[in-house]
């Protein structure tokens, strides 16, 4: 009976998910899922709830009749499933219900405010989601019966970016690899550096100046419970540390989106610069779902910046144990070091993008995860109107400032309706489909320099070429499936990061550690976002 | 213990407050508990048991925030960081009040692991204590004052202590020149 009682909130959960599915699948919301444009999703929202209620009571039932045990099973899947379960309704709750009413009262207060607010705060599911585990924690608190499955949210954010290794080619990685080298090597120094000299500057101790430099040069709380022990850092030494890191980072996440949409950056900047300059790299991936949320460029720049500091941070250790160890007299071993500060979670998504690159998710066909179709049918073409539209501004003269190879790509589209190879070469289909790549790599290069602002054409051409470009890209179901599971671990796991957000953690913000560190963190801010402006422009990612 | 008509006579502060449970960790405010125990009630009543305690603050364990890079290896290392080092800091800080009040000698010093408000009255009820003391509220100026205080900011949330106290509570008063 006491294990029944135990039982109720996963009885209660997963029965409402159920309850939930089974008015959904009855076709009783489907006016109010129009209303918030959510119909599309409703044959998903029916199985997540049947599925997810089923594993649910299952769960429950099996905890009913068997004592609590210590085995993998108990430990792994029935003592986190309620907490699991929790963070799931909420995430559903929140993609479907919360983000679209966010919209609509943004649409009804614009004639008010002059703005959208939903567009100016980025409010989408994903900062909605951490902003209800945030504000969860910090009034009635983690109910008790989800605190085990709350800590899940680490592993499957771990998971969501293993998984997001199956997104990217050899190409993307090697061209996002070396800029992230250069610009996170450059800036994580650089502020761990410029940190140090600070504190030498105010006269802080070494040991704050060291744990704080790691917390704003590589990745936030992350590097500070790191390095903490290495440089035996004090107590309030780590309090003001984290307290400032968190809410240095928290204002960043806010802000950083509304600046890179008001600057016209593209994903590939945006992601640049938020892997650079966020604090946090869980505040990275928000930040980078925030700025868009719809297609995940953004998120695969960010993730490989995040991934690359991350990888920074043995170094950084290394670098400041052997100052510390030089001045303690105390030596700490390599594998203390660096074997033990290595996130080994990498190791798994170098291992997606290694099967990925082999074609096991996709057959070869399936450039990047997306198939490429440049044969000729009405599905690939652009409409009547945009064809107008090209063709009227090549006759005019609007577009501006291309390079030959991209006037002759869209002379082409015109000419073609549609990518494609030369028609007299469409029985070669290995030429056919070389021509047409290289058509499809101008057009992108051109809504990249659009973006970028280094030409000008009209917003309809740049509408008209941004449609001819999806046009040709078809899918893959087994990519868009992962794609689709990657996002909702995303959004899992960050809703169970911001129930790990405490306002006491926050309020311990203050001290020479915030002097210190709002100085070093806007300069890194500032800075690196006028250096991705610069140097960061042309990456075409698929 | 019987008590005469007159309530500040001496045999009355004699027995009145048998064991008393001092709770400090060092700030401003906790210093001037100190003062009040040390230097007056003890002063007044030699008889008197004092349990220095200082608790370190449970929350330690959310202030990983939203690291989720590090193994479970790593962050077990931090907090056990995290504890040998308030425990350091706790000695050295029950070494200060040992300096400053020879009264001090007699008492007990205790470290405890747990939230504010169920280890002040635990521990009381725990030792039997017919007296708590604690620091006067102090505004904090943590985001302005650029010098560090010890340990995790942390209040006491009155309201929750005063449903669960065992034996009544004394807020030392605000003293200039104390701290």
């Amino acid at each position: 009976m006491a294990q029944t009682q135990d039982n109720k909130p996963l009885f209660i959960i997963s029965g409402l998910m159920i309850l939930y599915a089974v008015i959904a699948s009855s076709g009783i919301l489907h006016p109010l899922m129009k209303y918030l444009h959510t119909a599309k999703t409703a044959d998903l929202q029916v199985t997540m709830g049947f599925i997810a209620g089923g594993i649910g009571i299952l769960g429950a039932l099996v905890n009913s009749v068997r004592k609590p045990g210590t085995t993998i099973i108990d430990r792994f899947v029935l003592q986190p499933l309620p907490g699991i379960l929790l963070i799931l309704l909420m995430a559903m709750a929140i993609r479907w219900y919360v983000e679209p009413v966010v919209k609509l009262i943004s649409h009804s207060l614009q004639p008010v405010l002059g703005f959208k607010i939903y567009k100016v705060l980025n409010l989408n599911y994903v900062i909605l989601g951490l902003l209800a585990g945030v504000i969860l924690t910090n009034t009635y608190g983690i109910p008790k019966f989800a605190q085990a499955g709350v800590k899940c949210a680490r592993f499957v954010l771990k998971m969501g970016v293993i998984m997001l290794g199956a997104r990217y080619s050899f190409a993307e990685l090697a061209k996002l690899g070396t800029y992230s080298i250069f610009l996170v090597g450059f800036f994580v120094l650089g502020t761990v550096f410029f940190v140090l000299w600070l504190g030498g500057i105010f006269r802080q101790p070494k040991t704050m100046t060291g744990v704080l430099s790691a917390g704003m040069g590589v990745c936030g709380v992350s590097a500070t419970v790191a390095v903490a022990p290495v440089v035996k850092a004090k107590s309030e030494e780590m309090a003001y540390t984290i307290g400032t890191i968190l809410s240095f980072g928290i204002i960043c996440m806010f802000v950083f989106p509304t600046i890179g949409h008001l600057a016209g950056m593209n994903a590939v900047q945006f992601g640049a610069w938020a892997g650079t300059g966020i604090l946090n790299s869980a505040q990275v991936a928000a930040a980078a779902l925030a700025f868009n949320a719809v297609d995940i460029k953004t998120l695969k720049v960010a993730e490989i910046f995040n991934i690359t500091r991350v990888l920074f941070l043995p170094i950084i250790v290394l670098v400041l144990a052997t100052w510390f160890g030089k001045e303690s007299g105390k030596k700490l071993t390599f594998k203390e070091v660096v074997i033990d500060k290595f996130p080994i979670f990498i190791l798994g998504f170098l291992l997606l993008f290694a099967m990925s690159s082999m074609g096991l998710f996709s057959p070869p066909t399936h450039y990047k995860g997306k198939f490429i179709d440049f044969s000729y049918n009405e599905r690939s073409q652009v409409t009547e109107k945009e064809w107008e539209t090209l063709k009227a501004a090549l006759e005019t003269g609007a577009i501006k400032g291309l390079t030959p190879e991209q006037m002759e790509a869209v002379r082409d589209l015109v000419a073609q309706r549609q990518i494609a190879g030369n028609y007299e070469d469409r029985n070669d289909k290995k030429l056919f489909y070389h021509q047409g790549e290289q058509r499809m790599f101008q057009l992108e290069s051109i809504l990249a320099a659009a973006k970028a602002k280094t030409v000008e054409i009209p917003k309809d051409v740049k509408a008209a070429i941004k449609h001819a470009v999806k046009q040709v890209h078809k899918k893959s179901k087994t990519v868009t499936t992962l794609t689709d599971c990657m996002i909702w671990f995303f959004a899992f796991g960050l809703i169970g990061l911001g129930m790990q957000i405490t306002k006491k953690a926050i309020m311990q913000a203050g001290g020479w550690p915030l002097v210190i560190g709002v100085i070093s963190g806007t300069t890194k801010a500032v800075l690196s976002f006028v250096v991705v402006l610069w140097l960061v422009k042309d990456v075409v990612l698929k | 213990m019987t008590i005469s008509e007159d309530p500040l006579s001496a045999d009355n502060r004699d027995n009145m407050f048998r064991s008393l449970l001092l709770c400090t960790h060092g700030t401003a405010g906790a210093r001037m508990a100190e003062h009040l125990v040390f230097a007056r009630l003890c002063a007044a009543s030699p008889g008197l048991r004092v349990t220095v305690l200082t608790i370190i603050d449970r929350d330690w364990q959310d202030m990983t925030g939203d690291d989720w890079l590090n193994s479970s290896r790593t962050h077990a290392a931090f907090l056990d960081h995290v504890q040998q080092q308030v425990q350091e800091e706790n000695e050295h800080e029950w070494q200060r009040i040992r300096n400053a009040y020879p009264a001090a000698a007699t008492a007990v010093f205790v470290g405890v692991v747990g939230s504010i408000e169920e280890t002040m009255a635990g521990q009381a009820r725990q030792r039997g204590c017919d007296l708590i003391v604690i620091g006067p509220h102090r505004r904090s100026r943590r985001l302005f004052n650029l010098e560090m205080s010890p340990g995790l900011r942390a209040r006491t949330d009155t309201l929750l202590l005063h449903r669960i106290l065992p034996c009544p509570l004394l807020v030392a008063p605000l003293q200039e020149g104390v701290a």
